[in-house]
């Protein structure tokens, strides 16, 4: 489940006006302190964005940076940040982004039930929303919960 | 008939998809459609009959045949116009 992967320590909220790398190297670092990632995955993800992988961003203000699962992955494992200022991808004004998830899976199919759930949330309309309204981890959390429940 | 979404890592935004034109096929009525996702760099013409791409991706795809580009891979409400409009290319609608 999204909800237990996702949880309130991985979700991040930030005022200050960071650059895409600084934002992706924020957004990946609770999974980093939790050992879910290398070091390698974070550069992994920078340098695919790098080379043009502006294809992490899902609209609406939201990316999901990720990489390969063999750059680092360890745990299958997702965290949040919700920056007040966007952070647009390659400076690109076009990809202006400011909620970005990381997401890491150890191979293919360990991570399709979170995915799944996270595809629902972010393609559902009214909880898409009420997730950019949030302002703290907690209500971020009984937002996915909720919704989980619902379905 | 097979319809395919992609992405460079064939992970996330290409599962994203997936999922949702299932659920687009289902709220349809269409059935008998596969259903996959992968990374961009491991399909070909023959691995699908309609592909499904983000924007960025367009220029990569093209070539492959019948290649679907969209804006948004969490707009439902696009997604849905264009599975839609691929099952009736299909003659699937």
């Amino acid at each position: 489940m999204l909800s237990e992967l996702l949880t309130e320590e991985k979700i991040r909220f930030s005022a200050d006006r960071l650059s895409w790398r600084e934002a992706v190297t924020q957004v990946a670092e609770p999974l980093l302190t939790a050992g879910d990632i290398t070091a390698e995955y974070v550069d992994a993800m920078i340098a695919s964005i790098e080379a043009g992988g502006t294809y992490i961003d899902l609209g609406f203000g939201i990316a999901l940076a990720h990489t390969r699962p063999e750059k680092g992955a360890v745990r299958t494992s997702i965290s949040m940040l919700r920056l007040e200022e966007p952070a647009p991808l390659l400076d690109q004004p076009e990809h202006a982004v400011d909620l970005y998830f990381c997401f890491a899976a150890v191979d293919a199919t360990a991570h399709t039930q979170a995915m799944s759930s996270l595809a629902r949330i972010l393609s559902d309309t009214e909880t898409r929303e009420a997730l950019r309204a949030a302002r703290s981890a907690s209500d971020v959390h009984r937002l996915i919960t909720a919704f989980e429940e619902k379905k | 008939m097979k319809f395919l979404a992609m992405c460079s890592s064939g992970l996330g935004s290409s599962f994203m998809v997936h999922m949702n034109i299932d659920e687009v096929l289902g709220e349809l009525g269409v059935s008998g459609v596969e259903v996959d996702h992968t990374d961009i760099g491991s399909a070909g013409p023959e691995s699908a009959d309609v592909f499904f791409v983000a924007k960025d991706l367009a220029d990569t795809a093209a070539g492959l045949g019948d290649v679907v580009v969209l804006e948004s891979i969490i707009d439902k409400e696009e997604l849905r116009e264009a599975v839609k409009a691929a099952a009736v290319r299909k003659g699937l609608l």
